[in-house]
């Protein structure tokens, strides 16, 4: 199996980043069964409060991973994921 | 009994040394400053740079023909590192075992040091977007995760005592859970987990990535033919694919090799088939964790 690409838009995903807070929804992380998608707190934000962070993102990870189901793009409710191989 | 008991064991198990749990060891070493700085931002950690490339997609990255090779090396060398200048947002020093749920009664009942804390795993919330309150955290560990909220379960207390984390854990194994003890950073012991395949942040570069972020346990499984009546209920519990029901002998067969000796499938044998032995006196498996 070659490379899989997995390609969020973080405009729609992502609070830093003009989209939705992942934290309410995470349907993508929830719905992987091999987990490829970590959900974490966005990187180069300047957090109020380091130890309670309020902007966060999600990133496939594990894209070796991927067994190509599609799941995650049906479950996406903002239809930011696009995956490509 | 591989490097890590022959270092910090002091003759005996790594995680059996009660030194290993001392708040003096961690003041030595100075951690709270260190932990709370890997603490604050741990969910970045799969998405950090290792030697100037992005973590992410190690996968691929590993396969690749002489990178791989190289990055193979290093992050072997970053999770044991043992180095004085160790990098807090990376998880240098983190590494752990597979342990029965005997042994982690016996630590949280004579070891572990106060206080004692259950809170929100983090690979399950990093990687499922679930808040489950099972890590048992102890020592500076939980004076460190106390600081951040999103650890803090909301329908459950955050400090415990000895009894309720001994149950917890029996609760987590019943569950099919794996218990595991994590040095953080090494020799430094302050967590129990219950982990489970492919949630768990450690398992599963072990399992996916064949990197030794989690140690097998210093047992493995062993079935007894005469007693096995075939029942099955051992197989579903296993997350390692190590037992099968073979149709010929109308039993179950373990593949020693793939078991990590949790002590899953054992706990819930009618028949009592199943039993750990001592990794140690397996000719095939020694020193092989």
């Amino acid at each position: 199996m070659g490379k899989t690409k997995i390609r969020i838009n973080y405009s729609k995903c992502g609070n830093a980043t003009g989209g939705i807070d992942p934290r309410q929804c995470s349907r993508c992380l929830y719905i992987c069964e091999p987990a490829v998608f970590i959900r974490h707190p966005a990187l180069k934000v300047k957090e109020e409060n380091p130890y309670d962070p309020q902007y966060w993102q999600v990133t496939p990870v594990w894209l070796s991973l991927c067994t190509r189901c599609l799941k995650c793009v049906k479950a996406c409710p903002q239809n930011a994921i696009a995956i490509t191989w | 009994m591989c490097k890590w008991c022959m270092r910090h064991g002091a003759g005996g198990k790594w995680y059996l040394n009660a030194r290993n749990y001392s708040n003096e060891l961690a003041e030595s070493m100075n951690l709270q400053a260190y932990l709370e700085e890997q603490w604050k931002n741990f969910e970045q950690v799969y998405i950090r740079k290792i030697m100037g490339i992005s973590s992410i997609d190690l996968g691929n990255k590993l396969k690749m023909p002489i990178i791989g090779r190289i990055l193979r090396w290093s992050v072997e060398r970053m999770i044991h590192s043992e180095s004085l200048n160790r990098n807090p947002v990376r998880a240098d020093g983190h590494f752990g075992q597979v342990i029965p749920i005997e042994e982690a009664k016996l630590i949280m009942m004579n070891l572990a040091a106060e206080p004692i804390i259950k809170n929100y795993c983090m690979c399950r919330m990093m990687q499922k977007g679930l808040k489950d309150a099972c890590c048992i955290n102890f020592g500076l560990l939980s004076s460190v995760i106390e600081k951040l909220p999103r650890f803090i379960p909301e329908n459950s207390k955050l400090h415990i005592t000895r009894e309720e984390a001994v149950e917890a854990l029996k609760e987590q194994n019943l569950k099919g859970r794996i218990a595991t003890v994590w040095f953080q950073p090494v020799p430094y012991i302050n967590a129990i987990c219950s982990c489970e395949v492919p949630q768990c942040g450690g398992l599963r570069l072990r399992m996916d990535f064949g990197l030794y972020t989690v140690y097998k346990a210093e047992y493995v499984a062993e079935v007894n033919s005469d007693l096995c009546q075939g029942c099955r209920s051992c197989i579903s519990r296993c997350q390692f694919n190590a037992l099968r029901y073979s149709p010929t002998l109308e039993r179950v067969i373990i593949d020693p090799i793939k078991c990590f000796g949790c002590g899953l499938c054992r706990d819930v044998c009618p028949q009592k088939a199943i039993i750990l032995t001592p990794r140690e006196e397996h000719p095939g498996l020694k020193g092989k964790y």
